[in-house]
């Protein structure tokens, strides 16, 4: 199908009964909103049924879907939601999946940091504790937080995609970057970066 | 040094390059007199570049999932029907109507419903639910997705005959799009249907 074919008139083929217009918007969005739930959740099988949970969802409710944004926000819409009631439900377990051994490495790792300044950490393992510190964060700051940084979008587009007030959405990035902020403090008192 | 009144909102608006040009060198006039945003902007934008770096080392690129779209259709075939009201139900039915008579006179249109709505009401129940929201639950996911696989030839054929109808005029456009239908219906009756419709078009063109 034609790459000039905007995605606004994909969705009117699809609304009279086009499957392949379908087809065409899940090939230009499924990296995109794969890659940002894999960011979200950390779990190639869980952003995998998330990212089928999306596309579901759109397909059953694009007919009725009237475009007051952009289909690639409301895109994200429905993955930043799904995404927040992931983070919900698993609020009370480890966000990070690790093996025994691993966790056990993690652990000593963390204690390495507080108790002994001088120890470098290996990148692998420095890289990891970073985003176990963003994965901390609460599962809006970590959603606001995401889509700023690494989905391309300006605050405006955030606070459209997640239903909130631009004021809102700074609030989130502000305590998001400050908690960050805090956990990460041990890794600059020890290591020049 | 001026008492500073800036706010962390206004300072992250920098960081995030959110502010507009004249409050950004305004801004940045400000830094330059103030220790206090200088390390508020220094902190914040080291957060950033550290996180940056963690991040880019987790997903250098993103290898998606293999045969998404199949997953997807197979979860559509298998979800419940969804139900929806029988006014829902007409003006559905009367808008899909619409589109295939879409430059026909009202009166023809009216007319035409109202012979389908006749006889349709003796073959059976006009006003199921469409097509893709009526799968028999009873049958095995694979007949579901065969199930599927036809009402979705069948959809892209009446795409097919309504794009006809609008452009008349373009003949390659149909072929193509007919050629595709077919190839999509290859094994089924409906390649003979398609076959049939392009023999049509070579005549009429
Ligand atoms: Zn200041």
């Amino acid at each position: 199908m034609d790459k000039m074919i905007d995605d606004e008139m994909l969705v009117a083929q699809f609304k009279s009964g086009s499957q392949r217009a379908f087809d065409e918007l899940m090939k230009r969005y499924q990296r995109k909103i794969f890659g940002y739930l894999l960011r979200s959740v950390r779990n190639y099988e869980d952003a995998e049924e998330l990212t089928l949970e999306v596309f579901f969802k759109a397909y059953r409710a694009l007919g009725s879907w009237e475009p007051k944004a952009k289909f690639s926000t409301w895109l994200y819409t429905i993955a930043s939601n799904l995404s927040i009631d992931y983070h919900r439900a698993k609020a009370r377990q480890p966000v990070y999946i690790l093996e025994d051994e691993e966790a056990i490495e993690t652990k000593l790792v963390a204690t390495d940091i507080s108790s002994n300044p001088e120890k470098q950490l290996e990148d692998k393992e420095r890289g990891r504790l970073i985003r176990e510190a963003v994965d901390e964060l609460s599962a809006k700051q970590k959603t606001v937080f995401m889509l700023a940084r690494y989905e391309g979008m300006q605050i405006k587009e955030v606070a459209e995609t997640l239903g909130m007030a631009e004021g809102t959405v700074k609030i989130h990035l502000h305590r998001a970057i400050k908690k960050l902020q805090t956990l990460l403090r041990p890794l600059w008192e020890n290591n020049e970066i | 040094m001026p008492k500073c009144n800036i706010s962390e909102a206004h300072v992250i608006d920098y960081v995030y390059g959110e502010l507009e040009q004249t409050q950004t060198s305004d801004f940045e006039n400000h830094l330059t007199t103030c220790n206090k945003c200088t390390r508020m902007v220094a902190g914040y934008n080291r957060v950033l570049r550290t996180v940056d770096e963690a991040e880019n080392e987790f997903m250098p690129h993103v290898i998606v999932p293999r045969n998404l779209e199949t997953k997807l259709y197979k979860r559509l075939a298998d979800a419940q029907p969804e139900k929806t009201s029988l006014l829902t139900r007409l003006s559905n039915y009367f808008a899909k109507l619409h589109l295939v008579m879409h430059e026909q006179k009202i009166a023809s249109v009216c007319i035409f419903s109202l012979a389908v709505i006749v006889v349709a009401f003796f073959v059976g129940n006009p006003f199921r639910p469409t097509a893709d929201l009526t799968l028999n639950r009873t049958n095995s996911a694979n007949a579901r997705i065969e199930q599927y696989r036809h009402q979705d030839i069948q959809r892209n054929f009446e795409d097919v005959l309504r794009k006809k109808h609008l452009r008349n005029t373009d003949s390659w456009d149909t072929v193509s799009h007919l050629n595709r239908v077919k190839d999509q219906a290859q094994g089924t009756d409906w390649a003979n249907i398609a076959n049939n419709q392009l023999k049509r078009v070579h005549s009429e063109f």
